[in-house]
């Protein structure tokens, strides 16, 4: 846990990083060309997240695995940051990034029998969008739709059915709707939703070996603080 | 453009740091066996490990016909015995040349070890380990009890390497073992299954609470096979190949369901049976991934001969040939399950304990799980099959 953390931290760090140095050209380029608004380049963002998952997955096959038996995912609530770089004053690319939420597993199907939570593992799913901006600087309400790439790993992962669980990354697309309101020239509010491909190839090693593959499906509704600089 | 250009490949950077890892899972049990040899061997000695399947006479002096544990034996084999009675491992050393008799003769507290070597010439035979009865480690085999010796296959390997040192280049090496840990597995899972139902249909516990606790004693009973194959998959790395063997082909295990005693198991329950034999094949499969033994999948062999009696000359293989009544009046009365320890295949004699109408050749079983004459002649030559595929024979 503490590795991925530290993974997290630099991958922030190396995104933030280039962006300081992005910062310091794009405001000598400001200067050189001339009358340019002055609206800030950077945008970071600090909100709530439900991150709730829709799954599907192609059912649980195993040797002494009963036909028809499932499994579905439940949500989660957690924090959100994401930092966004204005490249014009309507494209800004942003990377989002949250404490991974535990996404608990519920067993379905014809081993419903067995409950709740016997499988969960923590989303680590860093998401880069690019998204285009209406309206313009300046604007109290600026809604913004954005394309991107998911990329999720699973951490941390346990169930009580199997003492070995092993989860492959998922790289998916991601799209987003939101909008922006602005309460002044550096502070505002933001809420967004955004749909990812979250996919993973499940093998869960116990007495028997069983596997599937789960379809996450999530749709995340996200809403917070936004601070320009 | 440039700075375009930076801020992407930073990201880039990024996606890769977090990206560390995570392939596809590894499926345990999905990989094979590799690197065992290809060519011919220079046989002097089958030495096969194992249980009842591959017993060459252990037990003979419990059907002593004078009662005493003396010769001559009525029976003493898992099969029909008589003159022509001999199991897959005789078989095979004899089409091979070579001599093979039991490790070890007797029953309770009286046995001997190698009593071939009484004729030193034959000193070097007694390789033939299995037991009736044998489980991979637990000594306390089924049987055991009664008298059976079941001497496990870890100690079997054991007593090889006290007797004879190492395993040599010359030996043809069996391993197949485990089916007495189904049974006791299963007979477990079962009692424990009535239990549950009995307390559902009393109101004790309801539905899911009975499923949940059928699923747990179904997943007590696959982690005693996990341990048992992934046991005996040691014991071939760490006692056999690592101390000489390499002619080594182990067996998985076949569908128990595919036998009189499997089919006479309620349907719900017999799934539960052929899933105990899949998991040890599965773990034993993981444990001799990328070891330089052959696989002999008996499970697959079996159930292709089985579903095709006709193809290998098997003309019924529902009914046991031996004569559980008869069995029991040959042995005035301690022997009532049929066992075909017990049951002698010669035509005429008094002490035939075979069903009115029963073939030894064409009838598959013995009693509920045991093949005849016919059904070890089909096992041996399928694994004589095997054997040439690797190249061995």
């Amino acid at each position: 846990m503490n590795r991925t953390l530290q993974t997290f931290t630099a991958a922030l760090a190396a995104a933030l990083g280039s962006a300081g140095a992005l910062a310091q050209t794009g405001t000598q380029i400001g200067r050189q060309t001339g009358p340019q608004t002055s609206a800030p380049v950077n945008v970071v963002k600090v909100g709530i997240t439900d991150y709730t998952t829709h799954s599907r997955t192609s059912g649980i096959t195993g040797i002494g695995v009963p036909a028809g038996a499932d499994a579905t995912t439940g949500n989660a609530v957690t924090l959100l940051v994401t930092y966004e770089r204005m490249l014009t004053p309507n494209l800004g690319a942003e990377l989002a990034v949250g404490i991974p939420p535990r996404v608990h597993a519920d067993a379905a199907g014809s081993v419903a029998y067995l409950g709740d939570d016997i499988l969960s593992a923590k989303n680590v799913a860093p998401t880069v969008f690019v998204n285009y901006h209406f309206g313009e600087a300046g604007n109290a309400f600026r809604p913004y739709l954005g394309a991107g790439v998911n990329y999720t790993r699973f951490t941390g992962i346990r169930s009580r059915l199997a003492p070995d669980v092993q989860m492959s990354d998922s790289v998916g697309w991601a799209v987003q709707a939101g909008i922006d309101y602005a309460l002044g020239n550096d502070w505002g509010l933001f809420a967004s939703v955004a749909a990812l491909k979250v996919k993973t190839n499940l093998v869960a090693s116990g007495s028997t070996v069983l596997q599937t593959t789960i379809d996450f499906r999530p749709i995340v509704y996200s809403f917070g603080a936004a601070y320009r600089f | 453009m440039n700075d375009t250009r930076t801020w992407g490949s930073s990201l880039v950077v990024a996606l890769l740091l977090a990206a560390c890892g995570g392939g596809d899972p590894d499926v345990p049990g999905s990989g094979s066996p590799a690197g065992a040899p290809t060519t011919k061997g220079a046989f002097t000695a089958v030495v096969s490990f194992g249980d009842s399947l591959s017993d060459v006479g252990t037990y003979a002096p419990a059907t002593s016909l004078a009662g005493t544990g003396a010769p001559p034996y009525f029976g003493g084999k898992f099969t029909t015995n008589g003159a022509a009675g001999t199991v897959w491992v005789e078989n095979l050393a004899t089409a091979l040349g070579i001599a093979v008799t039991p490790a070890e003769v007797g029953f309770g507290s009286s046995s001997v070890k190698c009593p071939a070597a009484a004729a030193p010439a034959l000193a070097g035979t007694c390789t033939g380990y299995g037991q009736g009865g044998s489980r991979v480690t637990d000594p306390n085999g089924i049987g055991h009890a009664g008298g059976a010796l079941t001497v496990p296959v870890v100690t079997q390997i054991a007593n090889h390497l006290s007797r004879f040192t190492s395993f040599k280049p010359s030996d043809l090496i069996f391993v197949y073992a485990g089916s007495n840990d189904v049974f006791t597995q299963f007979g477990a899972f079962t009692a424990t299954a009535t239990q549950i139902q009995t307390d559902a249909a009393a109101g004790k516990i309801t539905a899911d609470q009975a499923n949940a606790a059928l699923f747990d004693a179904q997943t007590a009973a696959q982690n005693g096979m996990k341990l048992a194959a992934q046991s005996l998959a040691g014991y071939v790395r760490e006692r056999i190949l690592a101390n000489g063997g390499k002619y080594v082909a182990v067996m998985t295990l076949s569908d128990i369901a595919d036998t009189p005693f499997g089919n006479s198991l309620p349907a719900n329950v017999r799934p539960v049976l052929t899933d105990l034999s899949r998991i040890f094949n599965l773990w034993l499969r993981d444990g001799l991934t990328n070891q330089p033994v052959q696989l002999i999948d008996t499970f697959t062999l079996f159930k292709e001969a089985y579903g095709n009696p006709a193809k290998y000359g098997i003309a019924n293989n529902a009914v046991p040939a031996c004569d559980a009544a008869k069995i029991s009046a040959i042995t005035r009365g301690a022997v009532t399950d049929g066992s075909s320890l017990f049951c002698n295949g010669t035509p005429g004699a008094p002490y035939n304990g075979l069903r009115t109408g029963a073939d030894v050749t064409t009838w598959q079983f013995a009693d509920g799980v045991h093949p005849t004459t016919g059904g070890h002649k089909v096992i041996g030559d399928s694994f004589a099959a095997q054997l040439k595929s690797f190249g061995w024979i």
